[in-house]
């Protein structure tokens, strides 16, 4: 193994501007690569967060009596496709409304706990379910209103999915393109010692002692190109998490990282740990298929 | 006498009859490529341990075409070629380098690499092996010291002559002991001064025991020798004479 190693490294020693070119497209595919994995998890975690906070709101007529509103919430909360069912009322409607506009003393002097309607916040176990909830609620007896995050989920996804094929496109294109300049780089590398595989040949060289160097040249540019991707990714998640950068920009809400179903920091070591191995992944693939098309051994 | 158990009884017999079999049987050897032509027809000859035969005729005769088939470069469309008693067709594409090892090969054209030395050239004979470094060194310099180039071994290839450069291929053919030294016209490219040289290291190499098949047609080198003369005539073996003359063989 060391042995192939150091004539991996004689050989990208030799064939210094083709190794540089060669990290630095890997390097973008798998920059994209991770931008691509990056969007659909932190995607996904907002969409399971606006899932979670998803619910359908309630709001009743003045003349609907809180213990109406109790006997609906305990129909409700029977109901299988509820999650949960909170109960505001006109008080607690105006601590809230309090909190949210404490720096508008005008308004707030202008408005009573008796113009703000009670509500009940429903929670579904399932988002799909709200839209249902929605309208049979809003037949209900009392009922003003209802709302709920309907078209913020549903446009949520649909540029999630565009901004996903995008990427996913970009990604298709970096990732052939990369496939293609390790082909060319072990074929240009083939053609080159063209003489060294005849000697060899003739010499009893086994077939491994011929291509090993050469395939794992590509995993080597692969596997490197691919981890340096990851430490990039890993490096701004770290900063991001730790720097408290953006939460002295005010966009704190906005980064979804902290949210994540693991560690930050083990998202990290994942995220790059799985770069690694399809950065590996593709340099072997593409080394072995310029092998097996252009050295006749 | 000790009476040997059976088990070594046989075993001895066996290398007996393997060392009293010829060393390559070329048996009805034909070969044909895809456009038809037809290099080799029904070809029979056999080439015993530490034998030296020469392989003549002009070019096209399929002189080279031997020497392929013999290192499996390629297959014969019909017949076979043994070497050693295996048959070398059906040896697996993974072991045929065991085989490659056991057969010399020289060529016309010098293929020695410009960016390796003399010893580095021989050495990557070697290196393929995995042989250790210390016994890398010991080999080769007995090669070289064999081929005469014992103090050039650090001169690069663009520093020696014609004939140096094919002894150094010869020396690199020379590194795994081989059973046979095949060389396709070796002294083709070079001087006569030079060619005597490179025969001389061949009788060396022979008289060591190592078989040699040359295929050539330089008749004074075939002359001079006096060895066994195979003829080939489009494709066809036309002569084989023991201790032959280039022309005679052409009777």
């Amino acid at each position: 193994m060391p042995k192939v190693l150091n004539k991996v490294l004689q050989n990208a020693n030799k064939e210094k501007l083709f190794t540089a070119s060669n990290l630095v497209v890997m390097t973008l595919t798998f920059l994209v690569f991770g931008l691509f994995v990056l969007i659909e998890v932190l995607s996904q975690t907002a969409l399971s967060k606006l899932e979670k906070e998803a619910a359908v709101t309630i709001f009743f007529k003045d003349d609907f009596g809180e213990s109406q509103i109790l006997s609906l919430k305990s129909q409700v909360e029977s109901d299988k496709r509820v999650y949960s069912v909170k109960y505001v009322s006109k008080e607690d409607a105006f601590t809230i409304f309090k909190e949210l506009n404490k720096d508008e003393p005008l308004l707030l002097e202008s408005v009573t706990a008796s113009v703000l309607p009670a509500s009940l916040e429903v929670k579904a176990k399932n988002v799909s379910m709200l839209s249902s909830l929605s309208d049979e609620y809003t037949k209900v007896e009392g009922v003003e209103g209802v709302k709920f995050f309907k078209d913020i989920i549903e446009r949520f996804n649909f540029w999630r999915g565009v901004l996903s094929i995008g990427v996913g496109v970009i990604l298709a294109i970096l990732l052939f393109v990369s496939f293609s300049i390790v082909v060319s780089t072990v074929r240009t590398a083939i053609s080159l010692r063209g003489m060294e595989y005849e000697i060899l040949k003739l010499v009893g060289a086994t077939d491994d002692f011929v291509k090993k160097p050469l395939i794992y040249q590509g995993v080597m540019y692969g596997g490197v190109s691919a981890f340096i991707a990851g430490l990039v990714y890993s490096t701004l998640i770290l900063v991001v998490l730790f720097s408290g950068l953006l939460g002295s920009l005010g966009i704190s809400e906005l980064v979804l990282i902290s949210s994540l179903a693991i560690p930050a920091w083990l998202f990290a070591i994942v995220l790059t740990l799985v770069l690694s191995l399809c950065g590996i992944f593709l340099g072997y693939i593409s080394s072995t298929s310029a092998v097996k098309k252009y050295l006749n051994y | 006498m000790k009476k040997l158990p059976k088990e070594n009884t046989q075993e001895i017999a066996r290398v007996k009859d393997r060392d009293n079999s010829p060393l390559v049987i070329f048996q009805n050897v034909t070969k044909c490529y895809d456009n038809g032509f037809k290099c080799l027809e029904d070809v029979s000859f056999t080439i015993n341990r530490g034998e030296f035969v020469f392989l003549v005729g002009r070019s096209g005769a399929g002189k080279s075409s031997i020497v392929k088939l013999l290192i499996r470069e390629q297959t014969p469309s019909s017949g076979s070629v043994v070497f050693d008693g295996v048959d070398i067709a059906a040896i697996p594409h993974k072991e045929i380098h065991t085989m490659r090892r056991r057969i010399g090969v020289v060529f016309q054209d010098f293929k020695v690499l410009a960016s390796k030395n003399v010893f580095d050239n021989v050495a990557i004979a070697l290196e393929v092996t995995d042989t250790p470094k210390s016994q890398i060194k010991e080999v080769v310099d007995n090669v070289l010291t064999l081929v005469g180039l014992l103090d050039k071994s650090q001169r690069f290839p663009a520093e020696l002559s014609g004939g140096e450069l094919q002894r150094v291929v010869i020396a690199r053919a020379l590194a795994h002991e081989p059973d046979l030294l095949v060389a396709d016209e070796p002294t083709g490219n070079i001087d006569p001064v030079s060619s005597a040289q490179i025969i001389e290291v061949f009788e060396k190499v022979n008289k060591m025991g190592a078989a040699v098949l040359m295929a050539t047609h330089d008749d004074r080198v075939v002359d001079k020798l006096k060895k066994r003369v195979v003829r080939l005539e489009g494709g066809k073996v036309v002569s084989d004479v023991q201790e032959g003359k280039y022309a005679q063989s052409t009777k």
